[in-house]
């Protein structure tokens, strides 16, 4: 049965990192998410204005600690932050009463954008469902939420990953940006 | 006769990694690569196979035959061109017409099967032959001429050929020489085995 077969797996798990690429995806993810943070505990909340949103730890995993790979790019971080949004506030405008099937299709919808975008971030599929469950203040936000917290929060993270990835001399980010 | 599997340069069985080597050169990179080894694997088994028929792509026939071949006419007799081929130390001869026109092909094999060495062509068969049989092996084909045991219609290619189409037809008929021909047919070199292993060392590596 070749169909159970393929379940047995083909290949080992790739070595792990050393320690000093531990502590560099340690420094960069620590001052990525304290920048976009602290901009949004101490200045915007008062105002009740988001910049942070989940999908951003997940980011974070990529754009400091998986920096070579292709997810982790900036066209990538951007692209697939901002137009999963898209199409999250969009399944949520079309079916606000169903909110299971306005998740489903904003995550199926945004993958399959990002694939033929060349976008794919994984984040991004968070990016979508956290424009439909996220609650009535993210609700509230409407198309703005692909601009204000997705695209400048995304847009703060990709700038502390510039500034951090590249103070090591074995770290080089990225990889390209387009 | 163990039947070996073909492979060879153009196959896998050369390029083949094993998991640990991938796994030491993804140690020895620095950072998190976002690969798993068999990936990589399948990737550098494509990649390696496009570059080797790129490389092949770039050097022609006419770039490593032996131009000004020495040559027999249908009616030499065999006495001669056995002559020719053991003077100029060749193991096969392009038959040519009056204008050059490529004919056929002998062999030292082509030889040995008219003398009675079997299916295989090799010299254990003559000389079995002639050890079960009296007197000389060479006699069924005494007085016969090139164009008797020449075969024919022969694989030929043009000066443009790459190394790959070459190293393709080669494998493919199961021959060891290739004559070159012009647009007209007629023979201009002849491009062995040899040559191409020559040129990988020469061009390519």
């Amino acid at each position: 049965m070749r169909y159970f077969e393929k379940m047995k797996g083909i290949t080992k798990s790739p070595p792990r990192v050393d320690l000093w690429e531990m502590m560099w995806s340690w420094i960069g993810s620590f001052l990525g998410i304290a920048a976009v943070a602290f901009i949004h505990y101490q200045w915007l909340e008062k105002s009740d204005m988001t910049l942070i949103i989940g999908s951003f730890g997940a980011s974070a995993v990529l754009i400091y600690g998986a920096i070579r790979s292709p997810l982790a790019q900036p066209r990538n971080l951007l692209g697939g932050h901002v137009l999963s949004a898209v199409i999250g506030v969009t399944a949520c405008k079309i079916f606000p009463g169903q909110l299971w099937l306005a998740s489903a299709l904003a995550v199926s919808f945004s993958i399959f954008v990002m694939h033929a975008t060349k976008t794919l971030h994984p984040p991004g599929g968070a990016t979508a469902l956290i424009a439909v469950i996220g609650g009535p203040k993210i609700h509230a936000l409407g198309y703005l939420y692909a601009f204000l917290p997705v695209g400048l929060g995304a847009m703060a993270m990709l700038l502390i990953a510039l500034a951090v990835n590249n103070l090591s001399g074995k770290r080089r980010y990225p990889e390209f940006w387009w | 006769m163990t039947t070996k599997t073909r492979g060879g340069f153009f196959g896998s069985s050369s390029v083949e990694l094993s998991e640990e080597d991938i796994l030491a050169a993804m140690k020895s990179i620095h950072g998190y690569l976002d690969i798993t080894p068999s990936d990589f694997k399948e990737v550098y088994g494509i990649a390696f196979r496009h570059a080797i028929e790129r490389l092949s792509n770039m050097v022609k026939a006419g770039d490593i035959m032996t131009p000004g071949v020495i040559s027999v006419g249908p009616d030499t007799p065999l006495s001669e061109t056995a002559q020719k081929m053991e003077e100029a130390n060749i193991s096969g001869v392009p038959v040519v017409a009056g204008d050059r026109t490529v004919l056929g092909m002998i062999s030292e094999k082509d030889f040995l099967w008219k003398m009675g060495a079997g299916k295989t062509g090799s010299f254990m068969g003559v000389v079995s032959e002639c050890l079960s049989n009296r007197g000389c092996v060479a006699m069924p084909i005494r007085g016969k001429t090139a164009g008797d045991i020449m075969v024919s219609p022969v694989i030929t290619a043009q000066r443009d050929a790459t190394v790959f189409e070459l190293s393709k037809k080669l494998a493919e008929h199961h021959i060891n020489r290739i004559p070159v021909t012009d647009e007209q047919g007629r023979l201009v070199g002849i491009v062995s085995r040899g040559d191409i292993v020559d040129s990988y060392c020469a061009k390519i590596f």
